[in-house]
């Protein structure tokens, strides 16, 4: 036995299973962890049904409840006694279940637990609607009546024939249809027109004040600034006047609604977003709905202060700043490692210069982040500032946390993998390609430029993809350098100059965070910091897949180095 | 294939026999050769050190090579005959820690003077080096690379030169049909011709062969023999081999190396049948190296 053991030992299989055990365990951290937030993060946009039951409160009165049941767990029995609630002997644990009851606007709360054997009752009426609102979470309850302009154009009574409430429901639905197509008409007027205006009479007047402080203020330019300025403010009061009368038009309808307590609510229908009778769903339905709810994740701005609506300024910033991190990093990083590679003498210097990048790239990112507002931005941005652009003073251009400065930052964070990296690329460029060249009469510069960087290029790609990699995910340094929890415009639109790097921008990392552990609801924001940790894991594999292609076309292109 | 197939099929039988001692008879040699100093001489060496470091590589080489002829370097490895050929285009210039003292002239001047562009003096003297390094590029692309750097942009002229090196490199035949595929699908062999039309393409006047079919197999080999007969009418070649068949069959004129010294220069029939030296005559029939 003793000898099959040291045998068995001696041909290395111990060391196949250790390994493949290692590789197993990864497999399935990565996979449980992908698993988790997807499982977590996608059934928070699925319509569940809504449940209604009759709650026996401690002291015995019978109220109602309404919600959807979000979360469930057991409770030890002697842990509920102890807190003074009546539990039958013999029993040891108890469910409990997390309710999403919503009208914060009524009760105060949108979560509530209740113990399962305290819920009697259980039904889920078909007519019990959910709407999601532009404010207070959700509503459920039943629909009674629909206004116009204030007069009842609608209505139903509990025990009425149920036809009449289908007809109710329909109009409600194409009400809020109608009401979206205003509130569409009137976001584009106010982000669109509106704000570009205003961008124009902010351009005009640091041109004035450009004039005023070079001194070349005349009463001529003057008179044509506040020419211009007059023409701006004309179509301002043009867009104001069917701004109001959208708002009229879109406030115009309203419904009451009754909660499962019995207290009929009125809420003006442009508040609402969304109204659906889970209950009443079919599967595909649902599924519908869901597809609907996750592209509008993906498409919409964050609403109640990022716990509802969509992220997609985050992901847009993400991506932007990650593509300005690539453009900024790659030939810095590129050139330096041409440098150190085949220029530089090989000798102690450069052995010290190397050992200095490696270890740049163990430098904690906060510190980046520290550099990058202490150098770039009060030090190169203030100076800019200063120099280009006096007029804005005090309020600073440059000299603030931004697009520009997060890019740069982290570019400078992942400049080591990129120089590392393609130095190893142009390690393994044969001598004998070098040598060809030279013989045929080429200079270095050109034989570096015309073959060695294009044999070299996949390598750097190599290193573009690990920064992606690094800097899609990095969160800390942003905090400091130009990340915000809402910014009102995407830094990049149709006002000139178009892409605005001076502007603060929306990150899905700080999202997370800010969602996860900033928000004032959290039991309602948990979901989507599932979804945005979900949505932030795509859009780095998406960016990563796409770097990833480009180097193995240049691989194909350029196998050389295969032979 | 065509009017080659004569030459190649007198070598043959010396391809496949594993003797050392050389047959001349068996070999066809153009009647022109010379005695040395009837030559017109395209390089002169004079007293050419060479020191990698602190260890001498070359010791006070004298040699001319002449003009449009084949001269091959023999010799055991590590002799230095890679090393001194590398002069001739300064590609030594690229080791670190390589120093050279003495002279190499081209046209009574010296190539180590500090006014050449080495850049243009790689120009006139190409190489063409052991194992195939055609460039990811296409076969055309390969070509007409070297024409580019010197910035020729006139494609009809590129063209011209492109056909004309690969026709002289025995080359045509074979790839215009497949002018801008990747040079890196080709055959070993076809890839070393690809190279020598790479190098001829730029109209060098010293064309040097480092070993250039050690990495091939025989049909291979014979065509790049066959080519280093046709290319002598136009350039002058300097080639350095480890086998001595090779030698014999291809140069007209023979140097022998051996320990970083110049053994002895020759007519190639000469050195082969009446060795000077008792060393030469030891390598040649096979007693070392």
């Amino acid at each position: 036995m003793k000898m099959s053991f040291s045998y068995w030992f001696k041909s290395g299989s111990p060391w196949v299973w250790l390994t493949g055990a290692a590789v197993a365990i990864n497999v399935i951290m990565v996979a449980g962890l992908l698993i988790l937030i997807a499982s977590r993060g996608l059934v928070h946009f699925w319509p569940n049904d809504i449940l209604q039951a009759d709650y026996v409160a401690p002291n015995g009165s019978v109220q109602q409840v309404v919600g959807e049941v979000t979360d469930s767990e057991d409770v030890s029995a002697i842990q509920l006694r102890e807190a003074g609630l009546e539990i039958a002997e013999g029993v040891e644990f108890v469910t409990r279940y997390l309710l999403k009851v919503g009208n914060r606007d009524v009760t105060g709360a949108d979560f509530r637990w209740a113990l399962e054997d305290k819920l009697t009752n259980k039904r889920y009426p078909e007519q019990l609607f959910a709407s999601e609102r532009r404010e207070w979470g959700n509503f459920y309850g039943y629909l009674r009546s629909v206004k116009e302009a204030g007069t009842e154009v609608g209505s139903y009574q509990s025990g009425q024939d149920p036809e009449s409430y289908e007809t109710l429901w329909n109009d409600l639905q194409a009400r809020i249809e109608r009401a979206e197509g205003i509130y569409g008409q009137i976001s584009d007027i106010e982000k669109g027109a509106i704000g570009s205006i205003n961008y124009n009479i902010e351009r005009l007047r640091l041109k004035q004040r450009a004039y005023e402080l070079k001194g070349e203020l005349t009463p001529e330019i003057l008179a044509d600034l506040n020419a211009e300025r007059e023409i701006n403010n004309r179509e301002y009061e043009v867009l104001q006047e069917q701004l109001i009368e959208l708002y009229g038009l879109f406030e115009r309808d309203s419904i009451t609604a009754e909660t499962g307590e019995g207290v009929v609510v009125e809420m003006p229908i442009s508040k609402i977003v969304h109204a659906y009778r889970p209950n009443a769903m079919s599967v595909f339905e649902k599924m519908g709905f869901y597809v609907i709810k996750l592209w509008e994740f993906m498409t919409e701005d964050p609403r109640e202060a990022n716990t509802e609506g969509g992220v997609f300024p985050a992901i847009f910033g993400t991506v932007m700043m990650v593509l300005l991190m690539s453009i900024m990093v790659t030939p810095f990083g590129v050139v330096a490692a041409v440098y150190l590679r085949e220029y530089a003498k090989q000798g102690p210097l450069t052995r010290l210069i190397r050992i200095a990048v490696n270890n740049l790239a163990g430098v904690p990112s906060i510190v980046y982040g520290v550099f990058g507002l202490g150098f770039f931005i009060y030090f190169l941005g203030g100076n800019i500032d200063a120099l280009f652009f006096p007029e804005s003073a005090p309020a600073p251009t440059f000299g603030t946390p931004g697009l520009l400065w997060a890019s740069l930052t982290l570019a400078l964070l992942t400049v080591p993998v990129v120089i590392v990296a393609t130095e190893e690329g142009l390690a393994r460029i044969p001598r004998a390609v070098r040598e060809g060249s030279l013989a045929l009469g080429a200079t270095k510069a050109e034989t570096l430029w015309k073959v060695v960087l294009p044999m070299a290029s996949p390598a750097m790609m190599t290193g573009v993809i690990l920064a992606v990699a690094r800097a899609a995910g990095e969160v800390a340094p942003l905090m400091l350098v130009g990340v915000v929890k809402l910014a009102p415009s995407l830094p990049l639109d149709g006002n000139y100059p178009f892409i605005h790097l001076d502007q603060k921008f929306m990150h899905l990392g700080f999202h997370i965070y800010d969602v996860g552990f900033q928000s004032p609801n959290v039991e309602a924001a948990r979901p989507l910091v599932y979804a945005t940790a979900l949505l932030l894991v795509a859009v780095i594999a998406l960016l990563n897949l796409s770097a990833v292609s480009i180097r193995n076309r240049l691989r194909e292109k350029y196998k050389a180095l295969e032979h | 294939m065509g009017p080659t197939m004569t030459n190649v099929n007198s070598v043959t039988p010396n391809m496949t026999t594993k003797t050392h001692a050389i047959n001349l008879d068996n070999i066809k040699r153009d009647q022109g050769v010379r005695s040395l100093d009837q030559e017109t001489i395209a390089l002169q060496v004079k007293d050419l050190d060479l020191y990698y470091g602190e260890k001498q590589a070359l010791q006070s080489i004298n040699l001319d090579i002449p003009k449009n002829r084949v001269t091959a370097f023999i010799g055991p490895s590590g002799c230095g005959k890679s090393t001194l050929l590398r002069c001739f285009n300064r590609m030594n210039d690229l080791v670190d820690f390589c120093r050279i003292d003495g002279e190499i002239l081209m046209d009574d001047s010296n190539i180590y003077d500090r006014s050449v562009e080495v850049a243009d003096l790689r120009r006139r003297v190409g190489m063409v080096f052991q194992k195939p390094n055609p460039f990811p590029k296409s076969i055309y692309e390969n070509v007409a690379y070297g024409l580019r750097i010197q910035g020729i942009k006139k494609k009809r002229l590129i063209d011209e030169t492109v056909e004309w090196a690969l026709r002289s490199a025995a080359l045509w035949d074979e790839v215009k049909d497949r002018l801008h595929e990747s040079a890196l699908g080709m055959s070993g062999g076809q890839q070393q011709r690809l190279v020598i039309a790479r190098t001829v393409a730029v109209k060098p006047e010293v064309l040097l062969l480092d070993e250039p079919a050690s990495a091939l197999d025989p049909i291979s080999t014979l065509k790049i023999e066959e080519l280093i007969h046709t290319l002598k009418k136009d350039f002058t070649i300097v080639i350095v081999t480890h086998n001595m068949q090779q030698a014999a069959r291809v140069s007209d004129y023979t140097a022998f190396m051996y320990m970083g010294d110049l053994i002895e220069f020759g007519a190639t029939d000469e050195l082969f049948t009446t060795p000077q030296k008792k060393q030469t005559e030891d390598y040649i029939t096979g007693r070392y190296g």
